[in-house]
C-alpha cells in the first residue's frame, strides 16, 4: 500500500467518525485518487449567498508530501464562485497549494476550511487578470503553473 | 569472482522482470562461486520472499549474517519471512533492528521498515487478541456447563424429595436467572474492549497518520514520524509549520516520546493500524 494510499484511508476514517465543520461536506471518496467535497460560505458574503460549490481534490501517490490538485468544478448546480485567485474554469491561485507553499501537515479538511475563509475574506467581484485569455489558452495541469502571488491579501 | 558478479547482475535482471525462480537459480550459482559477499546472500533471501520459502529466507538471512552482523536488508528481510511464519516476537526484534540501522545509514527505505515495524506488531497483537477471545469463551463455556450440571443435580435432588410442583419451578427458574447473569457478564465485558477506540493525538504523526515508531523533533517543539519528515525535507528543507529552513541534522530524537508510543502500542495493538 501506497503513503497516499494509508494516509487517505486515515483521512476518510476521520471524517466519517467525526464528521466535518460546518459548510463543509463529502460528497465522494470512491478511491483514493479523486474525491469530491462541497463547499459553502457561512456568513452572509453577498457574493456567495445561497450557494454551493464543488472541489475536486486529485492526489498522487506522493500524498502528502506532495499536495494535491484541487480545482473548483462546475455543474448545473454548482457554479465557479467569483474570486480574484480562482480563475472561471475552477483552478484556484493558493499558494497553500502550490509546490512551495505545500506543506505535508494539511490535510482535506484544512485545504477546504482555508479555501471557506479564502471566500469569506473576499469583497471583490472579479476574477483574476488576464482570465479569459488564460482560460483559453491554458494546458498545464493547475500545479505546475507558475503562479505569481502578488496579492496574498485578498 | 568476475563469474560471481555477472551471474548475481544476471540474476537480478531476471528478479527485475518478475522471473524470481530463475533469479534463485542464479544467485545460488553465484553462491557457489563465491561465498563471501553478503549481497548474494540477502539478493537470494528476496527472491525467495517472493517465492513464499520463508525458511530458505531465513537461512540466507542467518548466513549473512554470520558474515556480516549488521546488515540492515538480512534484518528487514527475517522480519517478514518470521512475519509470515507467524514467529511475532522474531519479526518484531528483527524489524526494529533493520529499523535503527537504517536510520544510522540514513538509507531511503526507512518508510518502508517503519511500515514493518507497525505491521509486526499490530499482527503480534491481533494474534494475542484472538488467543485471549478463544480462552475467554472457552471458559466460559466451561463455567456454564458447570452450572448447569450443578442445576441439574439440585433438580434431581427434589425430584427424589418428591417436592411439588411449584417448588420445583421456581428452583429451575433460580438456576436459569443465575446462568443468564454469568452469560451476561461475560457479554459485557467483552463488549467493553470492543467499544469503539480512540487514538491519542500526541501518538499520533502529522504527516503519515500513524502512531509514531521513532518520534523526532523540530525546533519548533513538535514531532514527527523519523521517516515522513525526513521525506518531506528530502523535497523541501523548510518547517512543516513555520516553513522556516529546517534540515534533516536538525532533528532530535524525542526518547519520552518514543517510550510513550511503544507502551501505548504493547496496550492497544489494534492502533498501530487504526
Amino acid at each position: 500500500m501506497s503513503f497516499a494510499t494509508k494516509r487517505l484511508g486515515k483521512e476518510l476514517s476521520k471524517i466519517n467518525n467525526n464528521s466535518l465543520p460546518p459548510g463543509i461536506e463529502l460528497v465522494s471518496a470512491d478511491d483514493f485518487e479523486e474525491w469530491y467535497l462541497d463547499i459553502k460560505v457561512l456568513d452572509n458574503n453577498p457574493l456567495y449567498q445561497n450557494q454551493v460549490y464543488r472541489l475536486k481534490f486529485k492526489f498522487s501517490a506522493q500524498y502528502p508530501i506532495e499536495p494535491p490538485e484541487v480545482v473548483f468544478v462546475k455543474l448545473a448546480n454548482r457554479p465557479i464562485p467569483i474570486h480574484p485567485h480562482i480563475y472561471s474554469n475552477g483552478i484556484i491561485c493558493l499558494d497553500l497549494l502550490g509546490q512551495a507553499g505545500w506543506s505535508p501537515v494539511q490535510n482535506v479538511e484544512s485545504i477546504c476550511m482555508s479555501l471557506q475563509s479564502m471566500l469569506t475574506g473576499n469583497n471583490k467581484n472579479e476574477r483574476p487578470a488576464g482570465d479569459e485569455e488564460f482560460v483559453r489558452g491554458n494546458r498545464l495541469r493547475p500545479k505546475d503553473i507558475d503562479f505569481y502571488y502578488h496579492d496574498n491579501n485578498v | 569472482m568476475t563469474n560471481a558478479i555477472q551471474l548475481k547482475e544476471e540474476g537480478n535482471r531476471r528478479f527485475q522482470a518478475g522471473d524470481y525462480a530463475r533469479a534463485e537459480a542464479l544467485y545460488s550459482q553465484a553462491l557457489v562461486a563465491d561465498q563471501t559477499n553478503p549481497a548474494l546472500y540477502t539478493n537470494r533471501a528476496m527472491a525467495r520472499l517472493k517465492l513464499n520459502h520463508w525458511d530458505d529466507v531465513i537461512a540466507d538471512c542467518d548466513q549473512c549474517l554470520r558474515i556480516s552482523p549488521d546488515n540492515m536488508k538480512a534484518h528487514y528481510y527475517l522480519s517478514q519471512a518470521h512475519l509470515a511464519l507467524h514467529a511475532y516476537d522474531d519479526a518484531v526484534t528483527n524489524a526494529e533492528k533493520a529499523h535503527a540501522l537504517c536510520v544510522n545509514a540514513g538509507d531511503k527505505s526507512l518508510a518502508a521498515i517503519t511500515g514493518q515495524v507497525l505491521k509486526c506488531k499490530k499482527e503480534r497483537w491481533d494474534d494475542q487478541e484472538r488467543r485471549r477471545i478463544r480462552e475467554t469463551s472457552d471458559l466460559e463455556n466451561e463455567v456454564i456447563e458447570m452450572l448447569e450440571r450443578e442445576r441439574d443435580q439440585a433438580l434431581h435432588d427434589l425430584d427424589n424429595d418428591d417436592f411439588d410442583a411449584v417448588t420445583r419451578k421456581e428452583v429451575e427458574e433460580e438456576w436459569e436467572q443465575k446462568i443468564n447473569r454469568m452469560r451476561g457478564v461475560f457479554e459485557s465485558a467483552t463488549a467493553n474492549e470492543s467499544k469503539r477506540r480512540k487514538v491519542p493525538d500526541w501518538a499520533i504523526d502529522d504527516i503519515s497518520f500513524c502512531v509514531m515508531v521513532d518520534p523526532v523533533i523540530t525546533k519548533t517543539g513538535k514531532s514527527y514520524e523519523r521517516a515522513s519528515i525526513e521525506e518531506h525535507l528530502r523535497r523541501q528543507p523548510t518547517d512543516p509549520l513555520t516553513r522556516e529552513p529546517l534540515y534533516v541534522s536538525e532533528l532530535r530524537p524525542n526518547l519520552g516520546l518514543k517510550q510513550a508510543c511503544q507502551e501505548f502500542l504493547e496496550e492497544n495493538g489494534w492502533a498501530a493500524d487504526w
